[in-house]
């Protein structure tokens, strides 16, 4: 039985390798461009500018407020077929913009939550001594809320790399879908199969959260904003 | 002390707070007239809620005010082209709660207004920070965060990151307020002092001792308005208002 699994598993790993590779790819793209994103996003919420903080609010809760998997069928089906030509993309890059727009929302949130949970004396402190709004975030409430946002976000990200399995069904080859395709292969051991996949998720995620863990330990900061 | 010119002017100065959801207003400013000379140092006291912090907070624009005007050092509050963060770095201001900035050491706090906002070079501002460290007695604490500081070790820093702007007025909202009660006198001696050295202030304060000692006019406000003021000789020795005598007799 365990020569079986092992036979398996050495014919497998470098079809699963692939996929880990996609996925690792894609989650990264992701959390980078989400979070970038999201900071921006987040820092206009943040100040009530009119309009902008209005239609950033809009954007947040539908995407936070409906299926990830609906989204992606929107980015997959209905925008390329809109007939708008920049938006006629193929599959791999609107499974990429999708998940990097769904992360967006999250760190936007938690950035401005941040943000907001800054005491309000420490920008009065430095309005007092004369600095403009661009120097009181700047040296005063993005370093303090930036430590406010570890623990968070590191939640997201190890969300938002388990959301790439939902990515196979729009054809990427990422671990999920290579998974699926040597189920294929070994239709009876199904079970082994996604043991395997679960595993390597597992290897992916954990040292993120040991990261986290860490980091948050080392710059001190309370878990004070919520995910959701 | 007799200049003909005050650096202060409030004229008739009114602000009402209105609450969310249209559930009634607050009259926090009713008709507020005062000035003060270079050199003074004028003392607001009152019960909480008076309008004393507010009034203070509208002197260097972190309150806006709704009618009236505000002119410090000939520059008028109201005039939509006054540039407002130059003129707040030309006010010191001294909290409460401190609010030194908890990602910096003390000396840093001190450091990071002057190359921020007046552009010294960090060479010119690390000497000037620790002179005025050593001049409030808290040399020793320089590279501790302010979470490391007791109460009164943060005023400190507080007030020596004020006094690094070399502002022209310094405001103090009730500065001693949230401090253990030996940490109290320290902190007042260094008013004293400063008032001493020729600092135009402007102090919100339930320390009546100071206010006899110090002051130079004292203001009593209650319910938004200014009830009454004089020299504190005659201001404690007989108040002419019947809410000042309750308000004295009360905390005394």
């Amino acid at each position: 039985m365990l020569e079986r699994y092992w036979s398996i598993t050495s014919s497998l790993l470098p079809f699963l390798w692939k996929g880990f590779l996609e996925t690792l790819y894609v989650s990264l793209v992701a959390i980078v461009a989400g979070s970038l994103i999201g900071a921006v996003i987040g820092l206009v919420r943040s100040q009530r500018v009119p309009v902008l903080t209005g239609l950033f609010g809009l954007y947040i809760h539908v995407l936070r407020g409906t299926p990830f998997l609906v989204q992606l069928y929107v980015f997959y089906f209905v925008l390329p077929n809109t007939g708008v030509s920049w938006l006629s993309w193929d599959s791999r890059t609107a499974a990429f913009v999708a998940l990097s727009v769904y992360t967006s929302s999250y760190v936007a949130e938690i950035v401005k939550g941040a943000i907001e949970a800054v005491p309000r004396g420490q920008s009065e402190a430095a309005t007092a001594l004369g600095m403009n709004r661009l120097q009181r975030l700047w040296y005063v409430v993005i370093p303090q809320a930036l430590k406010l946002t570890v623990p968070p976000m590191s939640g997201v990200y190890v969300m938002i790399i388990k959301s790439t399995a939902i990515l196979s069904v729009v054809g990427i080859s990422e671990l999920t879908r290579q998974g699926e395709v040597s189920i294929l292969r070994f239709p009876r051991d199904v079970l082994f199969i996604y043991g395997l996949i679960a595993f390597i998720y597992f290897l992916y995620c954990y040292p993120v959260l040991r990261f986290a863990r860490w980091a948050e330990r080392r710059v001190g900061a309370a878990r004070i904003v919520d995910l959701d | 002390m007799m200049a003909a010119n005050p650096i202060v002017v409030v004229d008739q100065v009114s602000k009402t707070f209105r609450q969310a959801h249209g559930r009634g207003e607050h009259r926090a400013l009713d008709k507020v007239s005062l000035s003060i000379e270079p050199g003074q140092v004028l003392v607001i006291i009152g019960p909480s809620g008076s309008g004393k912090s507010t009034l203070l907070r509208t002197l260097n624009a972190l309150e806006s005010f709704d009618s009236g005007r505000i002119i410090i050092d000939g520059v008028s509050l109201s005039d939509k082209k006054t540039d407002l963060n130059r003129l707040r770095a030309e006010i010191g201001m001294v909290f409460q709660h401190f609010n030194l900035f908890q990602h910096k050491t003390a000396l840093d706090n001190v450091v990071l207004p002057q190359v921020v906002v007046r552009k010294r070079s960090r060479e010119e501002a690390v000497a000037r920070a620790r002179d005025l460290l050593a001049k409030v007695g808290i040399a020793d604490r320089a590279s501790h965060y302010p979470s490391q500081l007791s109460g009164g070790q943060q005023q400190r820093v507080a007030i020596a990151r004020a006094l690094a702007m070399d502002p022209k007025i310094m405001l103090f909202d009730e500065a001693t307020s949230a401090l253990d009660p030996e940490m109290v006198g320290g902190i007042l001696d260094l008013m004293r002092k400063l008032a001493d050295d020729g600092m135009t202030m402007a102090v919100v304060t339930h320390e009546m001792g100071f206010a006899r000692e110090v002051a130079d006019r004292i203001v009593f406000m209650d319910e938004g308005r200014i009830v009454e003021e004089g020299e504190p000789g005659s201001f404690f020795a007989s108040p002419s208002h019947e809410r000042t005598r309750a308000f004295l007799d009360q905390i005394l």
